[in-house]
């Protein structure tokens, strides 16, 4: 019986290689990548991603717009959000007025830093309420200053947003007079202002 | 530019290279393994920062580098480059362009990193995202860790062989 009569003949391992090898070269003559071919594909990927992207911010909930308030002299800075807490009406952007404020004794002070921060020095007499931990908070706050007290928040300056957001949950919680002194610990400390 | 150099004389046939280098450098499987890497890296990446793109475009801020008008529009357009990308070189379309894409922003952070090292500017403080002030972010680790991925990239870029698992192959690279 000649049974392997007709088959083609056997390709062994290397065999096999040195065909794939033949045509990877044979690739390299017939298929270079030119600047053309590259900047065809450099377009796509980024095009790809500029449509998707300008997409996907416009539909999230947590968007932000096209140009956002980066300059400190305008107030707290912010990228401008769906979610944005940043309120200017609340701002008071002078230092000597926060502490005209202060010597009235009708305001309350919150330090919406971290703990560990308000105990390295605060402005005399604030409250800390670190904004990330208000919840935890909230209901003996409420128990213990009602909602007609005034409020003044603050935390490291014009860079810090917590300042507002700790307003924004104030205001959700039913207090009405709030204010947000944006330049924060760090301005009153260096007027002198009275801290401990 | 001494490293990208370096790579493409390793890649040159007629300079002799450490036999097991070579080997390592023309292996199908290593160029698989580093573009997954990188690919996936680079889809986690963007993830945090396509979330929460406000609070990427605080970090941008904080570079003080750039323009303000540029912040926000870096800010929603980056981390999309990122994904794309990186699921560019998962799934194997466009790879060599994917690369020099990625290995563009790692250079450009790797410049934006060494400026503030070298002028001393501390960023990216907890200030910006948790209510916390005096984080600063270990700049000198960033920098390795960056320069490692960019000669990561350099070997998905310049790699000639037949790569595996690919959906749109790159052209053939002239060295």
């Amino acid at each position: 019986m000649t049974g392997r009569v007709g088959h083609p003949p056997y390709i062994g391992h290397s065999q096999v290689s040195e065909v794939r090898l033949e045509r990877s070269q044979m690739n390299r003559f017939t298929d270079i990548m030119s600047y053309k071919n590259m900047t065809k594909e450099l377009v796509i990927l980024l095009g790809i991603a500029i449509v998707i992207g300008f997409t996907a911010n416009y539909f999230s909930p947590k968007g932000i717009a096209l140009f956002g308030e980066w300059d400190t002299s305008k107030g707290v800075i912010t990228a401008k959000s769906k979610e944005d807490v940043v309120v200017r009406e609340l701002e008071i952007t002078d230092v000597p007025v926060a502490k005209k404020m202060y010597d009235t004794g009708k305001y309350l002070f919150l330090d919406a830093r971290s703990y560990e921060v308000y105990e390295e020095g605060r402005i005399k007499g604030a409250v800390s309420v670190p904004v990330g931990g208000f919840y935890d908070v909230a209901d003996t706050f409420i128990e213990k200053y009602p909602l007609s007290t005034g409020i003044i928040t603050y935390c490291s300056g014009r860079e810090c947003d917590d300042s507002h957001e700790l307003a924004q949950y104030l205001f959700d919680e039913g207090y009405t007079e709030i204010h947000v002194f944006i330049d924060g610990y760090p301005a009153w400390k260096a007027e002198g202002y009275p801290i401990e | 530019m001494y490293l990208l150099t370096a790579i493409r004389l390793g890649k040159r046939r007629d300079i002799p290279l450490n036999k097991h280098i070579r080997k390592l450098l023309d292996s199908s499987w290593a160029e698989l393994t580093v573009r997954w890497f990188l690919g996936i890296i680079f889809i986690y990446a963007s993830y945090h920062k396509i979330i929460e793109p406000a609070i990427f475009a605080k970090i941008i801020y904080g570079y003080d580098l750039f323009p303000g008008f540029v912040i926000n529009l870096a800010a929603i357009f980056l981390p999309f480059v990122e994904l794309i990308c990186g699921c560019a070189l998962v799934l194997g379309i466009y790879p060599r362009s994917a690369t020099l894409i990625i290995n563009g922003m790692l250079f450009a952070f790797i410049i934006a990193l060494s400026v503030n090292l070298i002028r001393g500017h501390e960023f990216d403080c907890g200030c910006f995202s948790f209510g916390e002030t005096g984080h600063v972010s270990p700049a000198g680790q960033l920098l390795v860790r960056d320069i490692i991925y960019f000669a990561l990239g350099l070997q998905v870029f310049f790699f000639n062989g037949q790569r595996k698992w690919c959906i749109i192959k790159s052209g053939f690279l002239k060295i």
